[in-house]
């Protein structure tokens, strides 16, 4: 007995060492990314408003950039063909100040600022200075000033949103080749912050180095027709499909201001298809 | 007594450097430093075993909340407490462990500072890539991340090591 006690005392640290990490493994193994959100979100109780105010600094040395930035953006709405008619088009363009195209229109914009935002990590997430107080709502989408998605809402507090972003090894989105209807699906291989993957896309379709990939209409969450990214290179996989290597539109490190796009119709139209495939998408 | 403070404030230093400068830095997928296992690499060495594993626990829980990771650094953390003791045994050898002491440059010798804290980082580095990643499709990439990542923050360590011993150092007049 002495022996065993003995031997107990020898080893204990490691039995301790083994227990510890059994837990943690345990913990880490079991967290979906909903609790990793409420993770990011108990995180910026603690450190947001420090972040916030970092980000705000970074921020004001970037003023020059994010104004050449939104004057690029309001040019790009001027020369859409929506701004000079109202139509409804192959492509959705942000925020048309049309009022007719507004109210038509089942998307609505809002703006919010970034405060913090990983894309070194496998599963990044972004979060914004908007919560609760400010109309946000879970699934929501998050789209950066030239158009390309960059995430959508995960959950909010009353002042911030956490944000899975298109960096996250669990994103998932569909896109397009611009002006075909061969879409495929889009995630992120944790590589580079500078591309995202396109899959699945027929062997028969027609792809070229610097085609833009757009978001198509299957999704409940993004618009049609935001730019993507555009092809980077493509290799055919199993003799059937297609491999894209998507390079952003633009960079997501960058980020500093974003809209924020709610779809009124998103309730009914998951309802539905849940109701109806048992499948939520 | 001043010991404890020293060590309580390099922790609450590397964790905001960690949290607020590297965090935000990001470098590249490849150059994530994991700057406050420098915390973990500068414990006395004659600290009891269990209460090396215990500050790892604790530096590791306290970081996964800062970064909002659920648990790889805890993960990451209590393995580079654990085998701290083994690697220093290995490298250092025996005597050096019994004499005790913070195991800096001065105190081992550069060649077997670098070798022992670069072993800690190394193997810190790779359980934390390897889980982050959770994948074996992409091994070369995590390897890629653990050896440049890690390189990375053998040299920030240094400079850690440089700073928490700046005052003793001066105090013999070295350097």
């Amino acid at each position: 007995m002495i022996k065993f006690f003995g031997f107990l005392k020898r080893i204990y640290v490691f039995l301790l060492f083994i227990a510890l990490e059994a837990l943690a493994i345990h913990f880490y193994a079991n967290s979906t990314s909903y609790a990793r959100a409420q993770l990011v979100s108990a995180s910026n109780r603690a450190v947001g408003h420090l972040q916030a105010g970092l980000a705000g600094v970074t921020g004001y040395l970037r003023l020059r950039e994010e104004n050449r930035a939104l004057m690029e953006e309001i040019a790009r709405l001027h020369n859409s063909p929506a701004a000079a008619a109202p139509t409804t088009g192959a492509d959705t363009v942000v925020a048309a100040d049309s009022a007719t195209r507004a109210s038509l229109s089942p998307y609505r914009y809002s703006t919010a600022r970034v405060v913090r935002n990983s894309i070194t990590r496998q599963d990044n997430f972004i979060t914004i200075d908007k919560g609760f107080g400010d109309g946000i709502e879970e699934g929501m989408a998050i789209i950066a000033p030239s158009g390309m998605p960059v995430g959508y809402v995960l959950g909010c507090s009353d002042k911030f949103a956490v944000c899975m972003s298109v960096l996250n090894r669990e994103f998932r989105a569909s896109g397009k080749i611009k002006g075909s209807e061969f879409f495929g699906s889009l995630y992120w291989d944790g590589r580079s912050y500078e591309y995202l993957m396109l899959s699945e896309i027929p062997k028969y379709a027609e792809i070229a180095v610097g085609d833009t990939i757009v978001t198509t209409d299957y999704s409940s969450r993004f618009p049609q027709g935001l730019p993507i990214g555009t092809v980077e290179s493509f290799e055919l996989r199993e003799a059937t499909y297609y491999d894209v290597r998507v390079r952003l539109a633009s960079p997501v490190g960058a980020l500093r201001n974003v809209f924020v796009i709610r779809y009124e119709d998103a309730a009914e139209r998951r309802g539905l298809e849940e109701e109806l495939t048992g499948q939520s998408y | 007594m001043q010991r404890i403070l020293e060590y309580t404030l390099m922790f609450v230093i590397v964790a905001l450097l960690q949290v607020f400068l590297f965090d935000n830095l990001n470098l590249s997928v490849y150059l994530t430093p994991l700057v406050y296992v420098t915390f973990i690499v500068l414990l006395p060495m004659e600290l009891a075993p269990v209460a090396v594993l215990l500050l790892g626990l604790a530096t590791g829980l306290a970081i996964d909340l800062l970064m909002a990771l659920p648990g790889i650094n805890t993960i990451a953390t209590l393995a580079a407490a654990y085998t701290r003791r083994g690697v220093l045994l290995l490298i250092a050898g025996k005597e050096a462990l019994h004499d005790g002491g913070v195991p800096n440059a001065q105190r081992l010798g550069l060649k077997r500072y670098l070798r022992y804290s670069s072993a800690v980082v190394l193997l810190h580095g790779l359980v934390f890539f390897t889980f982050e990643a959770l994948t074996w499709r992409y091994y070369y990439l995590t390897l890629l991340r653990t050896v440049l990542s890690g390189a990375l923050t053998v040299g920030l360590v240094f400079c850690c090591q440089l700073l928490f011993l700046m005052k003793p150092v001066a105090k013999k007049d070295r350097l």
